[in-house]
Parts: C-alpha cells; sequence; structure tokens
C-alpha cells in the first residue's frame, strides 16, 4: 500500500501514545497490587523480568511466516523478517539503550518511593522534549529551527499544565531527581533507539519488534545488576522480591498484560522515531495524557481507581494544556518543506568528494550518486524556504565540483509501507 | 536490489489521475508531486534492470505521461 508518509508518521506515533495511555492505567493498578505498592523496586525488576519472558514469546509468534514475509511484517514492521541475536554493530547502542532505560526506571522508582502523589514531580518529566532538541542540536547535523523550539515549548508546557495534579507534595530531591536522572536518560534512550532503528541490519532496515525485545532483555539485565548492589550495600531484598512476586501466577499474568501492551505501543514507537527526530516524537507522545482520561474514566467506572479529580479550575488547567498539547503538534505537521535538488558535477573532481561535501549540509535527508542526465539526487528537508537558501543553497555554491543544480521543491508525497 | 528515480513530465491537468495509477505499480516505493522541470518524481525498488523496464513502461503507459527521465542509483547515503 502506498500512502502520504506525513499520515503514516502521525498514524505510528498516535496510536503508540494511546496504547501507552492504556498501559498507564494497567500500570497503575499492577502497581496497586499489595507485592508493588510498597516496594517499586521490585515492581521495575518485575516489569523487565516478565516483559523479557513475554516480549521473546511475542516475538516468536510474529516470526511465523506467512506469504513471503511473517506475521510480525505484516502487522506492524514491513522490516521484521524474525525473532534473532543482536548483530556486533548494534551491541555498543543496544548496551546504551539498555543501561538508560534501567537507570530511568529506577530513578522513576525512586521518585515513587520517596513521594506519595508524584504526580506534580513526573509532569515535569515532560521537559524531556526540550533535553532532546538541546541534545539533537548538539549530535545531528540537524539543529533545530525556531518553529520547532516554539512548537516545543509549547507541547511541553502544554503536557505539564495538562498532567499536574495540586494534591502532590513539592519536593527538592524527587524534582532534583527529574532533572538529573529520569529526562536526561529517556532523551539518550529515546537517540539511541533512533538509532538502532536508522542501521541498516543485512542490508535491510533495522526492524522495531527486534529493537524492542533486547532492549527489554538489556534493561533488565542492567536493572539486575544495579538492584543487586543496592541491596548489597543497604541490606535490602528488592531483587529477590521482584523474582518471588514475577514467579506468582497471579502477578506474572498482570505483568505479562502490561508489557505485552506496551511491548506494540514501544513498535510502533521505534518505527515512528525512523521516520522522524526524536524530539518530534515525544512532542507527539505527550498526547498520551489526553489519551490517559478516557482510561482512567473507564478504570474509575470498573471501581480499579478511587481519585480522580473534578476541580473546576483544575479542569480548566488541564483544558489549556491539552490544547496547547495538540496546537504544538499541529504547528510540527504544518512547518515542513522538502526539496529534491538535481546536480551536475564538472569533470575532474572525485564524486565520493562531493558526496560528502553534500552530506554534510544541515537538512539533507538523502544523498544519492545517479547514472543519468545528473549525477547527483539530492534530497533535502527545513522548516523554511529562507532556512532552505541560507542552509543549503548558499553551502551549494561554496562547492567546487558543482556545474549546475536546481531545486525542485516537494508539493505532496507518497510512500510505500 | 536496485533503486532509481524516475523523473516525469506530465500534461497539464492531468497529474491526479495519473498519481492515482501509479500508485498501483508494482515496485513503487514513493511518489512525490514537485515543483519545477519536472512534475513527479517516483523511486522504483527492484529486483533487476528487467523489472525496472517493467516499471518505467507502465509509467511510459500512463495517460498525460509526456517525458521520462530514469536515473539508476549507485551509491546512496541517507538518514532512514
Amino acid at each position: 500500500m502506498i500512502i502520504r508518509k506525513k499520515y503514516l508518521f502521525y498514524i505510528l506515533a498516535i496510536t503508540s501514545s494511546f496504547i501507552a495511555a492504556a498501559v498507564t492505567a494497567i500500570d497503575s493498578y499492577v502497581g496497586g497490587q499489595p507485592a508493588f505498592k510498597y516496594d517499586p523496586w521490585a515492581f521495575a525488576f518485575s516489569l523487565f523480568f516478565v516483559g523479557a519472558i513475554i516480549t521473546m514469546i511475542i516475538t516468536m509468534v510474529l516470526s511465523i511466516p506467512l506469504r513471503g514475509s511473517s506475521l510480525g511484517a505484516k502487522l506492524l514492521d514491513p522490516s521484521f523478517k524474525r525473532i534473532r541475536f543482536v548483530q556486533k554493530k548494534e551491541i555498543k547502542t543496544h548496551l546504551i539503550a539498555g543501561i538508560m532505560n534501567a537507570i530511568n526506571t529506577i530513578g522513576y522508582c525512586a521518585i515513587i518511593s520517596q513521594v506519595q502523589d508524584p504526580s506534580v514531580i513526573l509532569s515535569f518529566s515532560q521537559i524531556v522534549i526540550l533535553y532532546l532538541l538541546l541534545m539533537e542540536s548538539i549530535t545531528d547535523k540537524d539543529v533545530p529551527t525556531l518553529v520547532e523550539v516554539q512548537s516545543s515549548v509549547i507541547v511541553t508546557f502544554g503536557a505539564i499544565l495538562a498532567s499536574i495534579s495540586l494534591t502532590g507534595e513539592f519536593l527538592l530531591v524527587p524534582i532534583l531527581i527529574v532533572f538529573l536522572v529520569v529526562n536526561p536518560t529517556w532523551a539518550i534512550f529515546s537517540i539511541y533507539q533512533r538509532k538502532l532503528k536508522l542501521m541498516k541490519i543485512r542490508n535491510r532496515p533495522n526492524d522495531s519488534l527486534n529493537i524492542r525485545f533486547w532492549n527489554v532483555v538489556f534493561s533488565c539485565l542492567f536493572t539486575a545488576i544495579i538492584l543487586f548492589f543496592y541491596d548489597f550495600f543497604f541490606s535490602q531484598q528488592h531483587l529477590v522480591s521482584g523474582v518471588l512476586s514475577s514467579l506468582d501466577p497471579h502477578y506474572f499474568i498482570l505483568l505479562a498484560a502490561t508489557m505485552g501492551t506496551t511491548f506494540i505501543s514501544y513498535v510502533l514507537y521505534i518505527r515512528a522515531l525512523g521516520m522522524w527526530k526524536a524530539s518530534v516524537n515525544n512532542a507527539i507522545r505527550a498526547s498520551t495524557i489526553i489519551f490517559a482520561i478516557p482510561f482512567s474514566l473507564l478504570m474509575l467506572h470498573l471501581g480499579l481507581l478511587t481519585e480522580f479529580s473534578t476541580d473546576p479550575v483544575m479542569l480548566v488547567i488541564k483544558i489549556m494544556g491539552m490544547i496547547l498539547i495538540v496546537m504544538g503538534i499541529v504547528s510540527f505537521a504544518l512547518t515542513l518543506v522538502k526539496a529534491y535538488i538535481f546536480i551536475t558535477v564538472k569533470p575532474g573532481y572525485r564524486l565520493k568528494d562531493t558526496m560528502n561535501k553534500l552530506w554534510d549540509i544541515r537538512g539533507v535527508s538523502h544523498v544519492t550518486v545517479t547514472g543519468g542526465k545528473y549525477d547527483f539526487i539530492v534530497k533535502v528537508s527545513t522548516r523554511t524556504l529562507l532556512k532552505g537558501y541560507e542552509r543549503i543553497i548558499r553551502r551549494l555554491d561554496e562547492i567546487d565540483g558543482i556545474k549546475k543544480y536546481h531545486w525542485e521543491s516537494v508539493l505532496k508525497d507518497w510512500e510505500k509501507i | 536490489m536496485i533503486s532509481a528515480y524516475i523523473l516525469i513530465m506530465i500534461q497539464p491537468g492531468k497529474t491526479d489521475k495519473a498519481i492515482k495509477e501509479m500508485r498501483r505499480i508494482d515496485n513503487v516505493a514513493k511518489i512525490s508531486i514537485i515543483a519545477g522541470e519536472y512534475d513527479i518524481v517516483v523511486r522504483a525498488q527492484v529486483k533487476n534492470l528487467e523489472e525496472l523496464l517493467a516499471v518505467t513502461d507502465d509509467i511510459q503507459m500512463i495517460e498525460g505521461v509526456t517525458k521520462t527521465t530514469t536515473q539508476i542509483i549507485e551509491k546512496e547515503i541517507s538518514l532512514q
């Protein structure tokens, strides 16, 4: 099927957020179980431990061949073939993503264990979008434009307003944990998941199912190591308690339900990460806060949740936050200019050198050497035509080997999924 | 796997119908409407040159297509 790439990206990112909202509701129920309520550390380990098992089972089922490809390729990610071992080139990236996910989860547990109602504090984790913008401007060749910064700030503040609860306490140490542990580790985790998705494995695009499976395995491993040392130095039993709770059939089923649903949410999120920057993905992920409302109401109706604020002031603040989130996401979607540049080169210049110079230009997403009328076809993305001129055309003029080029703006495009 | 860009010129007023037909062609990975010398860029992904010929042939059979220029990709660097 050929559909518009922009639509595919938003379908993936928003569906992932919707499922993540369902996960949040299931998590709050599972986390409230007697074994986990007063031991969030054991809960974190149990999630990854049972998660690794259930993720492996799901990935194996999705590896079943089906009409020339696999069940997983038909349902979730066309790049998926079957469950496989981590490749050598992926190991370092997987290790970093795994350790970041583990530290992030531990940080989250540390907050829960210190504050009774962590919603005031955790709403600041939405600032991760701004961390990502900063990191991407340092590590990627794609410096954020003013529109991206504006949209991100709108989404971030919207998300804080929409998720805040005035019933919680405002304590310094948990806030510091959010800013110094939870946000940086999530930002690095997102960037490394994107790196993995952009890798080519055996000449095929990397698939999000194996990326997620191995991430859960590495996160489980690192969480176990961190908890082992924590228990050892502070004479605690969190790791043992986590293992024992995981083996209890009742808890196993609940944990498997939450991690199985999380798996689908993450697979779609990782696919979306392969299509656009981590900051934009996380901005759209903020819509989870909006989707969480119907799930919270459902849980309330079923008697699985007991508290839901109906204070008019809080509702107005939350609605304002939601409007800001939607406005920010829409402004991301409407401000992207894409173009092809067709280039012919002068004789006497090596194509490889010109190719590298073209690739170094900010905003260039594809450089192809082609045989035919043109020597290069370059694809670029920019937020405004002015930036396209300043950042791309001026740099093209500086490359000696280029004889002639012409810019062809993309008005609309479709892509095979 | 061979990838190629097919640059297409279209008669005015026939673009939407042509796009509709191009979306049905096998081995077409991407279609972009562009503004400039050409009207449409198609990216084809095929196993061999025989299949590429079939794609260009199918495109040339579409009503309104006046000219096609095929650029075979020899090397590529991309973010995705």
